[in-house]
């Protein structure tokens, strides 16, 4: 007898919608509200970047309470797509397994930004402005030197869907390439150790700029692409019975 | 030895030998082994760099049996950028 | 022995070489580097006489001789692609370590001529061309490293019994990453080391 595995559609799409709703919450808190999209150029002066915490200390703190909390759903938005490579993978779930560790740890760097940021406004007016600099430097590393996990999760993702056992595959092959390709191309972001200013620098097109936009691209792609995911899925399980997988 | 030969047998292995030779009167004009003028040469040696892309698109990548979008794509690639890389070095 | 022939969706049907989604990659790709071209070029019509005098402190004799290794591992690939489809997959095989080994060379020319530049204390930050320089050839060195992966992907996949048909459509994709990889440095050679 095969024991029918149901997909909580519902659930598995509010997981998709939260990673829509981290996009949005971090447009208005860090761009509208902390003014830190462009991040400021690496190569102000200490004082005048102290300067900016300072006028804008408000607006800091709440836009990064804001910021910890949506960056949480990081976790369920990247745990959706997890989902679907357990379904991809048969036998032993490598690429699952990879997929939990990569999204896992990527969250605990997205939500150190608004925290560090936080403490840097928590006193700025007492706090030496040298400090204050190393520290929002910090911050932008956070950001954007620590690149390379997503990458691989996003070579993951691109590998489970190339190896795909499903007729037809759960997601379009497309994504796959789409999934190396974005990884390649957010690695500009690694440059900002090397420069202070210019192309890539840590506020510039090349290695801020582009790799944001391709990014937040990929999420949204990811995003719509895996709720049409959901609900082929949900329409398949419907009309037929599925065996049970072992260690799901 | 014998398998290989059939496999040779194609168009593409003539285009290799095309591409090398180019590579050689590149190299050659960009050595100063050519015209007098410097940008005329540059010129040149753009419009071969791409008309190398074409061939290796086409040929390598058997863009040319390919749907006519793709390789429309392609094409167009080529052309557009073609035009804006000569275009701005004239420019300058 | 059986006679080598075509597949006859080859030659009669137009065909998407690889599939759809490898194109997204590859066209996107060649648009960035395209990308590239121009702002070098934009960058190079600001300080047209620094970009002269230092591009002649490159070695061009390096550039070509690698141009010459990517050409001879780009009509590898070729071979190997109709060997697979001649079913000749131990030739196959052979053809893609002779692309494999190429790329090694190239990258042996590329270590040579970094070290040549950086012993000469010509590095990224020294000026605006040696930063292009370096950025755009390590661009595109990290794209021939992604190809020798996936050169080993193929090549696995040459040793296997039977190709599903969604791994011959990796198998010419891979490929035409491959050819990609070639490509770009055709631009790029004649564009940073002879173009003044």
């Amino acid at each position: 007898m095969s024991k029918r595995i149901e997909l909580d559609a519902g659930l598995a799409k509010a997981a998709v919608w939260s990673g829509i709703a981290l996009i949005v919450a971090m447009i208005i808190a860090q761009g509208f509200l902390m003014h830190f999209i462009p991040p400021p150029s690496p190569s102000l002066s200490a004082q005048e970047l102290a300067q900016r915490f300072i006028d804008r200390r408000d607006q800091i703190r709440l836009g990064c309470l804001i910021q910890c909390i949506f960056w949480s759903f990081w976790a369920t938005w990247g745990i959706a797509i997890t989902l679907f490579i357990r379904k991809m993978e048969r036998s032993y779930p490598i690429l699952t397994y990879s997929s939990i560790a990569l999204v896992g740890g990527g969250y605990v760097f997205f939500i150190l930004i608004p925290m560090t940021w936080a403490v840097i406004a928590f006193r700025p007016e007492s706090l030496d402005p040298s400090i204050m600099q190393i520290m929002n430097d910090w911050v932008w590393f956070d950001f954007l030197f620590t690149w390379p996990p997503f990458a691989l999760w996003m070579v993951v993702i691109g590998l489970a869907i190339i190896k795909d056992h499903n007729v037809p595959t759960l997601y379009p092959r497309w994504v796959a390439y789409l999934n190396f390709w974005c990884a390649i191309l957010i690695f500009p972001a690694g440059l900002i150790a090397f420069f202070r200013d210019g192309l890539f620098a840590y506020n510039g097109v090349g290695a801020f700029w582009i790799p944001f936009a391709i990014f937040f691209g990929w999420m949204i792609t990811m995003s719509v692409v895996t709720l049409q995911t959901i609900n082929r899925q949900k329409e398949r399980l419907a009309t037929v019975e599925e065996p049970v997988l072992s260690g799901s | 030895m014998t398998t290989l030969v059939p496999l040779l047998r194609t168009p593409a292995t003539a285009v290799w030998a095309v591409l090398i030779a180019a590579t050689v009167v590149s190299w050659m004009l960009g050595t100063q082994h050519g015209f007098n003028s410097y940008t005329l040469a540059s010129v040149v040696i753009l419009l071969i760099a791409f008309i190398k892309v074409r061939l290796v698109g086409l040929y390598f990548m058997e863009l040319r049996d390919a749907p006519t979008v793709l390789r429309g794509l392609f094409e167009a690639y080529c052309i557009i950028v073609c035009s804006v890389v000569v275009g701005v070095f004239l420019l300058a | 022995m059986s006679a080598i022939t075509e597949a006859a969706p080859e030659t009669l049907k137009k065909k998407v070489p690889g599939e759809e989604g490898v194109w997204i990659f590859i066209l996107g790709d060649i648009s960035v580097f395209a990308v590239f071209f121009t702002y070098y070029l934009v960058q190079r019509s600001k300080q047209v006489d620094l970009f002269v005098a230092s591009q002649a402190t490159l070695n061009k004799n390096f550039g070509a001789i690698n141009t010459v290794f990517l050409l001879i591992s780009s009509l590898f690939i070729v071979l190997a692609v109709r060997a697979m489809r001649a079913a000749q997959q131990m030739l196959a095989q052979r053809f893609i370590v002779g692309a494999f080994l190429c790329g090694i060379a190239f990258i042996i020319v590329k270590v040579f001529e970094y070290h040549e530049k950086i012993a000469a204390g010509e590095i990224p930050t020294t000026n605006s061309f040696y930063l292009l320089y370096f950025v755009l050839t390590g661009l595109h060195l990290f794209h021939l490293v992604i190809g020798l992966a996936v050169l080993t992907a193929l090549w696995f996949l040459a040793r296997r019994p039977e190709v599903s048909t969604n791994q011959w459509a990796f198998f010419e994709g891979g490929a035409c990453f491959w050819h990609m990889v070639d490509l770009l440095w055709l631009v790029l050679f004649p564009l940073i080391f002879l173009v003044r």
